[in-house]
């Protein structure tokens, strides 16, 4: 209300001040030759003050006088050939309605179009002491936080698991390591920065992350995250029977009942079929996996051409889905992708896809829903 | 509800803009000075609103409300308080808003201080600066409005362009739109002395003013602009004829002209109609560039957005503004009255062939900046016009330019003695000649025609200073006298020399960095040494740095000379977090008027690092120049004669303003 009180005083003020001019008594312009007149009479004496102080000799003087003289002849004569102009004594009745209609008029009807007059202002300050449960805002206030204080370690506990959640993947890397730094190794932080250093190259498990995993089984030697992401290790360098081998442990050492295992299998699955059959990469390429050389290839790229490559085959086994939705495997891939490159809405609508192809009762539906589980998915296309 | 208030005020101003468009213009017509007042005030109300919206936005911005679109996208809590000021201008809605906020500033300037133009002029005047003023907010809020809300206010914002976190960038553009949007007013006394079809005898004396601040504040602009780019991209090149430099630099070449047929128009009434259109070329000039920068024609770090509507509706408002003023002048040169008349060689003489070249380089660099555009609109082929076009052309059309600049101020008006003025100048010649080779040697060889540039460039220096010696008549009268009247000159002659000598300056600075700079490209590793300019460099190592929204990493080199430490400097890499955006911090180091800037590359994986290494001789001798001719220019405006401008209306007050002006 009180913003449309302010509006319109505003309104009204602009309005009475153009008003004020139409409501004197309107004076007669003065004919503008008379201004000529002036001009040259200053002429004149500028001309005479420039000789006295010997800015300009005495015959360049008499030149310039004579010509500003003829000048001011003329000027005059036109003065008197126009004659007094008589004051306009016109009504501004118009003039003033219009005033009076034309700025609300403007105002409103491009304002209402334009503008938001309900949405109040968010200054950061005011929103930073009064967060509610906005999640922007707790990272916002940790983050303050930690700019007053980067040694503080539980905030970057805090923190990086959030940005990462938040698709903040650099970010959490850092936070990560700043909390590997200032409190030490624990198979958490280090499973977590792998997992972020794992996104950032695009789902690639780097020399860098695979230290970390390691470094992190030391500590833990049942860790199944670190032992599952080592296992796709090798299997990105295309070692599949270690990586089979490495698989097959982890089925061995987990529970039966244990949420990761259908993944699991289905590596085991897609790595002795690629086994059986004649050349492991003709499988591999019919469902947009990257070849050896591809990896290879992606290792020598930076982050950017990689994430590109990456992008690229995940369009085109998108395409693929499209024309066969019967493909399994590449349901699974695809969701799994989308979800590391941070894409979790296109990550829901795949697997809503995957999941009309595959109903939820049958094993492979199953299977989706627990990869789901796992990235933190749910089939109504909404981020648990 | 205070970010809405600022964009109803936005609105009103419009509202504003556009009654004060239409009324002054029947008033004119009228003879009705009530009407015609409305100008007055309503120029006025529409700065106070037009600054109301520019303050709320620049609260926004300052307090970080990232339910502003434009504050969310330009703008980020943790950068430094200086560039949430600067991140208003440094995108594309907020800087429109600034040239609004320029243009109305103008207006209202106009009214304030426009008591002494005849009221129909003053009325018309006005009118044209709110037309200018209505087709540019309406462009603002229907294409690029900066008070778009977010409904889900996002926590963080998306930084500013790292590129323009630079306090250059606080400065540089202000100035810019200082300069282009000054000459609107120019182009509004030429437009409404065409709707009035007669030109008043002061006409030249009220442009002059407004042309000198506009072309003081470009002047700035332009300098501060390269300076910026030279030190901010790391690339050592302080200009690169760039298409949206050229943008600058047109308005620049055509409002130079400018500034000297009005200064004919007003000392002797010749050159009137061409001076009217020259205000209107100038000003057309400025929306061009005003174009070309904001379309998304030019991908540039100056496009700040590409958008196809904003494109178009400019292209609309540049078709109406120019085309209806060069039809207006069209129907109405016809009944100007042409002005005085003079032989070829006299003062008028020479500005008219500083105007014919000026003009004649204006159209050439437009040429060059134009050409692959419409060429690759009409066939899709893309062609580059670089910088050898430009050198080959413009650097030839200077020349005879430069040479004649000297004797210009030399010549008597209405006929001058050509003979006598070069006589008189052979001093000049000479010292420019002792100067030059004293430069050429002391850099130790390079092409020949460093040598004649750097003699011209001297000769431009001693010819400018000629003319306050004759003038004052140091060497013939008693030097007491010769001081007083050195003191008497008029302000705008000491403007004037001022102006000249800056040139030259910055001519001896572009001759002596293109001829004798020397550049190194070398892989170091820390320890490694290089020689630049005279001066060794060694590299002791590269530093991990973190700055409030960046991580750098910083190289530190020892200057050595001669194997004693000179100095030490830094530099450095920046990562921009937000954006995920890496830029160079070139250092850079300044012995007198030449620097060594030093640029980091791509480490090597062996734990070297790719440096490139300028000397760069006199370079500061290019912006100190232009440092010189901005004072000219602010010289020359402070003169009173022309402040004062227009005899003051009362007649009966003997016109206390104008005790002696000198």
């Amino acid at each position: 209300m009180l913003f449309w009180i302010l509006v319109a005083t505003l309104t009204a003020a602009v309005a009475a001040v153009l008003l004020l001019p139409l409501l004197r008594a309107a004076a007669g312009a003065e004919a503008p030759q008379s201004h000529d007149v002036e001009v040259y009479r200053d002429q004149l004496e500028e001309l005479m003050r420039d000789e006295k102080n010997g800015l300009i000799s005495g015959e360049n003087a008499e030149f310039a006088r004579a010509e500003v003289a003829r000048r001011l002849l003329a000027a005059t004569d036109a003065v008197k050939a126009a004659g007094p102009v008589q004051p306009a004594r016109r009504s501004n009745r118009l003039a003033q309605i219009a005033i009076v209609l034309v700025l609300p008029a403007i105002g409103l009807c491009l304002y209402l179009r334009t503008g938001n007059p309900d949405l109040p202002d968010a200054p950061l300050a005011a929103r930073l002491a009064n967060p509610g449960d906005d999640i922007n805002f707790l990272i916002a206030r940790a983050e303050q936080q930690l700019v007053a204080n980067p040694e503080d370690g539980a905030g970057w506990d805090v923190l990086a698991p959030i940005y990462y959640r938040s698709g903040r993947i650099e970010d959490a890397a850092a936070a990560f390591r700043n909390a590997l730094r200032i409190l030490g190794p624990t198979p958490a932080r280090l499973g977590g920065y792998a997992e972020s250093l794992i996104a950032l190259s695009g789902g690639l498990i780097t020399n860098e992350a695979q230290e970390a995993l390691r470094k992190s089984l030391t500590i833990e030697p049942n860790d199944p995250r670190a032992q599952f992401y080592l296992a796709l290790a090798l299997k990105q360098e295309g070692k599949a029977p270690e990586a089979l081998a490495a698989f097959q442990e982890i089925v061995k050492a987990s529970p039966a009942d244990a949420p990761w295992l259908p993944l699991v299998n289905e590596h085991i699955a897609s790595l002795k079929a690629d086994g059986a059959a004649a050349s492991g990469e003709q499988a591999g390429t019919a469902l947009g996996n990257p070849t050896a050389d591809d990896v290879a290839a992606a290792q020598t790229m930076n982050a950017g051409d990689r994430n590109t490559m990456i992008e690229g085959m995940v369009a085109s086994l998108a395409e693929k889905l499209k024309n066969d939705p019967k493909n399994f495997d590449g349901w699974m891939r695809i969701i799994r992708s989308y979800s590391v490159l941070g894409q979790k809405d296109k990550a829901a609508e795949a697997l809503k896809q995957g999941l009309s192809a595959f109903p939820a009762e049958g094993e492979q539906g199953k299977q989706l829903l627990a990869l789901a589980g796992e990235l933190g998915l749910t089939a109504d296309g909404g981020v648990k | 509800m205070i970010i809405e208030l600022g964009h109803y005020a936005l609105v009103l101003a419009l509202g504003v803009s556009i009654l004060q468009a239409i009324m002054p213009v029947f008033g004119a017509a009228r003879a009705d000075r009530a009407l015609m007042e409305i100008g007055t005030v309503a120029a006025k109300a529409t700065f106070l609103l037009v600054a109301l919206s520019f303050g709320v936005l620049t609260y926004a911005h300052v307090t970080s409300d990232f339910s502003v679109q434009n504050v969310w996208e330009n703008s980020h809590s943790q950068i430094p308080l200086i560039y949430k000021f600067s991140g208003v201008w440094g995108n594309h809605e907020g800087s429109m808003l600034l040239w609004m906020l320029i243009l109305t500033f103008f207006s209202a300037l106009v009214a304030v201080f426009g008591d002494n133009l005849p009221d129909t002029l003053k009325a018309n005047v006005l009118a044209v600066q709110a037309w200018i003023a209505s087709a540019f907010s309406l462009f603002i809020l229907l294409t690029s409005n900066p008070f778009n809300r977010l409904v889900d206010v996002p926590g963080e914002g998306r930084d500013l362009n790292p590129v323009l976190q630079d306090i250059g960038l606080a400065i540089h553009p202000p100035l810019l739109y200082l300069g282009y949007v000054g000459f609107s007013v120019c182009f509004s006394f030429a437009v409404a002395a065409l709707i009035e079809g007669r030109i008043d005898a002061a006409w030249a004396r009220w442009v002059r003013p407004w042309t000198l601040a506009a072309w003081t504040c470009l002047t700035a602009g332009i300098a501060m602009g390269s300076y910026w780019a030279y030190y901010e991209l790391g690339w050592g090149g302080w200009w690169f004829w760039d298409p949206v430099e050229n943008a600058s630099f047109i308005p620049w070449l055509a409002g130079t002209a400018l500034l000297h047929s009005a200064l004919v128009m007003e000392k002797r009434e010749a050159l009137k109609i061409w001076t009217v259109l020259l205000a209107i070329l100038t000003f057309s000039m400025s929306l061009l560039g005003t174009f070309l920068v904001r379309s998304g024609v030019l991908t540039s770090v100056h496009a700040f957005a590409t958008d196809p509507t904003r494109g178009v509706f400019i292209l609309v408002i540049l078709i109406l503004f120019i085309g209806g003023a060069f039809s207006l002048f069209a129907f109405r040169a016809a009944h100007l009255k042409a002005g005085g008349l003079f032989a070829p060689i006299s003062r008028e003489g020479a500005l008219v062939l500083n105007n014919l070249i000026l003009t004649t380089a204006a159209a050439t660099v437009l040429t060059g900046t134009l050409y692959p555009l419409v060429l690759e609109a009409l066939t899709g082929a893309k062609i580059s016009v670089g910088a050898p076009f430009f050198n080959m052309t413009f650097g030839l059309l200077m020349l005879p330019l430069l040479l004649a600049v000297p004797f210009g101020p030399l010549l008597a008006w209405k006929r001058g003695d050509l003979l006598g003025a070069g006589q008189r100048l052979f001093a000049a010649v000479a010292i420019g000649l002792a100067a030059g080779c004293a430069i050429y040697y002391a850099q130790h060889g390079g092409p020949i025609m460093a040598l004649a540039g750097l003699v011209l460039g001297a000769y431009m220096i001693a010819g400018s200073l000629t003319e306050l010696f004759l003038r004052s008549g140091i060497g013939k009268v008693a030097g007491s006298v010769a001081l007083r009247r050195l003191a008497g000159l008029p302000r705008s002659v000491f403007g004037t020399a001022l102006a000249h000598i800056g040139l030259g300056v910055t001519l001896i600075g572009i001759v002596a960095v293109t001829a004798f700079e020397t550049e190194h490209i070398v892989e170091m590793k820390p320890g490694m040494t290089t020689d630049a300019g005279g001066y060794t460099l060694r590299f002791d190592g590269l530093r991990d740095g973190k700055g409030p929204n960046y991580t750098e990493q910083s190289g530190h080199f020892t200057v050595m000379r001669a194997g004693v430490i000179v100095t030490e400097m830094w530099s450095s890499k920046r990562l921009y977090t937000a954006r995920r955006m890496p830029t160079t911090e070139a250092g850079i180091k300044t012995f007198g008027s030449s620097q060594l800037y030093v640029s980091l590359g791509d480490g090597m994986a062996d734990g070297g690092v790719v440096v490139r290494i300028w000397w760069k001789p006199m370079i500061l001798c290019i912006w100190g120049g232009a440092l010189v001719m901005m004072m000219g220019g602010a010289v020359s405006l402070s003169d009173r004669r022309l402040r004062i401008g227009a005899p003051s209306r009362a007649k009966k007050q003997k016109r206390p303003v104008l005790e002696p002006a000198q």
